[in-house]
């Protein structure tokens, strides 16, 4: 167990001294909020571990539980109302079981994380230089001066022009695109070890999109912060990831590398998300779907969650679904996996 | 598609509102020519500040033109007196992205999908309902949905009850402004599927407006690409898609991120910089030159001219060919 000194104080000192090299490893996580009618189960038995420098796309659709588990992460869930079982091992720490101070010390600085919409992220009536610096400093004893000198540079690491400049604007001065780089500016301010991306292109144009995750892989690339890339758009974590964990109805499915998803899913879930997706050249004709609605989470069907809706489902889908490991580094949540042959993104 | 007769007659089309403080003007939509044939589906791309959804309200007279007209099926509605023109936009039928947004929460979704029908004062209560109801069964919601509130559904069938409501309208065109973007990608297809399926049954025209490029070139027989109020490319859907001829058109496909493995990602990567200027102070000349990849001393001092530069495509730019858009210049960023 490493002690939490040094997790706050270490930057490059690895003190665990592991075989297999994991950065953040998630352990039975379950997730219930506590409701007028009782407890509501959100995710359950959630289990992924990152390696550094990894970059790992969490992807399903409304209601699947890819959000918040990114929170439960960083335990920006409610107190009163979340309750979260399981364990969370950064670095061999568990983050679950941190007391609040102890956690503060970990938000921001090792781990970060951007959100979908970054102007209910930003304060309107402080300069982004000043968030920009603040985010430093609430880790750093550095001066104001030097503060802001990291933030200029901080902008200028995200590709904003006249850095100097831009610093002492307020957040309505700047574009949607502009926003969300002022916020990775922020996130990566005090190189953390991983960062959480929730959605954090799906408010911007296309081409702004194109900017931001190219920007995002290249960071990650070049200073080897790991990321955990949660979206609901297949192409995105196409381009961006190296990893994807699809999760349905709180449970992950499938987690395997990104090509290899994509080309052969191993979860009939993962097949059916990605025979949906209207392709460039497929015209007309008529589109795949799934059939049916993810159920809502306190009339969640025994056995296989996604069983009503899947085409391939037979006797036996009605058991308890393990993760079962169909290949090295590949896993599916489906005792059928070994036997099936499932359409991916090309056919 | 056959049909060739235009039931939206788009003429230099522009659609101006002042700014908040009225000093300023937006230009939402800057001088639009084109027409959507009868039977056919008329797709709209366009990224935000382009102008596509002032142009769809347009198209139903939700916003009158500041200047130029807008014939519906050679009509000018603004030409029709009060009376009159009642009459006519049922013709003419819009829906929009938030399936929540468009229904009363307080009012039964059967009570929903017949208030056209009361407001155009058609039949009585009961054939009212009775139409309601076919128009459920239609759009593949059960009669039991029409009691229920809409919390009680979820976003796909919330969608359906507005399109089972524009459907007891029996309309001739429905322009459909992002309304799948809403929706999860495993029953977008359904949805779009049910639109194609009415299409053919009921002889409907449709406008598809949407940011999402697969789903226009899913769902169109044509495709309009527009810039900040402007259209940039316009041609039919497989040309634009597989041949572009505008910079930009190229550059909004190549963004668009492909659900593929790395090894069948083969085409390099346009990465437009900047983003899309302020309607307010439009550039001068070609509205893309600030982003061009290709961009040119010309583009700043002329506006480009409306080419047909193969049938039935025509582009705005000074520079296309009928093989493509022009070579980009030495500065253009592009990442593998």
């Amino acid at each position: 167990m490493v002690t939490v000194t040094d997790l706050s104080s270490s930057t490059e000192t690895c003190t665990q001294s592991a075989p297999a090299p994991r950065l953040l490893d998630v352990r039975g996580l379950s997730l219930s909020f506590a409701t007028g009618d009782g407890e509501l189960p959100i995710t359950r038995n959630v289990s992924f571990s990152i390696a550094p420098g990894e970059r790992v796309g969490i992807v399903g659709e409304s209601g699947c539980g890819k959000t918040v588990t990114g929170l439960s992460l960083l335990r920006l869930l409610p107190p009163q109302s979340a309750r979260v079982k399981g364990e969370i091992l950064f670095e061999g720490t568990d983050l679950a079981r941190l007391s609040s101070r102890k956690m503060r010390a970990v938000r921001g600085r090792d781990i970060a994380m951007i959100f979908q919409e970054p102007m209910s992220a930003l304060d309107p009536v402080f300069t982004v230089g000043d968030q920009i610096s603040e985010a430093y400093r609430a880790h750093f004893p550095v001066s104001r001066a030097e503060g802001r000198e990291r933030a200029i540079a901080a902008l200028a690491e995200v590709g904003i022009p006249a850095p100097e400049r831009r610093c002492d604007e307020y957040p309505h001065q700047l574009s949607g695109g502009m926003r969300q780089r002022v916020m990775i500016a922020m996130a990566l301010i005090c190189k953390p070890k991983l960062l959480i991306a929730d959605e954090p292109t799906t408010a911007l144009d296309v081409t702004v999109q194109a900017q931001i995750t190219d920007l995002l892989r290249s960071l990650s690339e070049r200073t080897g912060t790991a990321l955990i890339f949660i979206t609901h758009d297949l192409g995105v974590v196409a381009e961006v990831c190296t990893r994807m964990i699809t999760m349905y109805a709180g449970e992950v499915v499938e987690d395997a590398p990104v090509d290899d998803a994509l080309m052969r899913p191993r979860h009939p879930y993962t097949s059916g998300l990605l025979r949906s997706l209207p392709g460039l050249s497929q015209r007309r004709g008529v589109l795949p779907s799934i059939p049916g609605r993810v159920p809502p989470p306190n009339r969640m069907p025994a056995g296989c969650r996604f069983r009503p809706r899947c085409s391939h489902a037979a006797a036996g889908c009605e058991h308890e679904q393990p993760m079962i490991d169909v290949e090295p580094g590949r896993g599916a949540r489906c005792w059928r996996s070994p036997d099936l042959v499932l359409p991916g993104a090309v056919n | 598609m056959t049909a060739t007769k235009s039931i939206l007659a788009v003429r230099d089309l522009r659609i101006l509102f002042p700014t908040r403080d009225g000093r300023e003007t937006v230009k939402a939509i800057d001088g639009m020519d084109f027409d959507v044939c009868a039977g056919e589906t008329f797709g709209v791309i366009g990224e935000s500040g382009s102008g596509k959804t002032t142009l769809g309200r347009a198209l139903v007279s939700l916003i009158a033109p500041t200047h130029g007209h807008i014939l519906h099926d050679g009509i000018d509605p603004a030409s029709l007196s009060t009376g009159q023109f009642r009459k006519h936009r049922r013709d003419y039928q819009i829906i929009f992205q938030d399936p929540n947004a468009a229904l009363n929460p307080r009012m039964t979704i059967i009570d929903s999908v017949i208030e056209p029908l009361e407001v155009m004062r058609e039949g009585n209560d009961v054939s009212r309902r009775r139409r309601g109801i076919e128009a459920l069964e239609r759009v593949g919601l059960s009669p039991e949905t029409a009691g229920r509130y809409p919390h009680q559904l979820s976003g796909g069938q919330k969608q359906r009850v507005n399109i089972a409501r524009v459907l007891t309208l029996r309309p001739k065109v429905i322009v459909c402004d992002e309304v799948v973007a809403a929706l999860d990608v495993s029953i977008r297809g359904d949805v779009l599927n049910l639109f194609t399926d009415l299409q053919r049954e009921f002889g409907l025209t449709y406008v598809f407006i949407t940011h999402d490029i697969s789903v226009v070139s899913h769902v169109s027989d044509r495709v309009a690409v527009t810039y900040l109020g402007k259209l940039m490319e316009l041609g039919p859907t497989e040309d634009v898609i597989e041949q572009p001829l505008h910079p930009y058109t190229r550059a909004l496909l190549s963004a668009e991120p492909i659900p593929l493995p790395s090894t069948m990602r083969i085409d390099k990567r346009i990465i437009l910089e900047g983003e899309i200027p302020s309607p307010v102070a439009p550039p001068s000349g070609c509205r893309f030159r600030t982003r061009c990849p290709s961009v040119q001393p010309r583009c700043a001092a002329e506006v480009p001219a409306w080419r047909e530069l193969k049938p039935g495509h025509a582009v705005a730019c000074h520079f296309a060919t009928p093989d493509g858009p022009p070579p980009d210049n030495q500065k253009a960023s592009i990442a593998p």
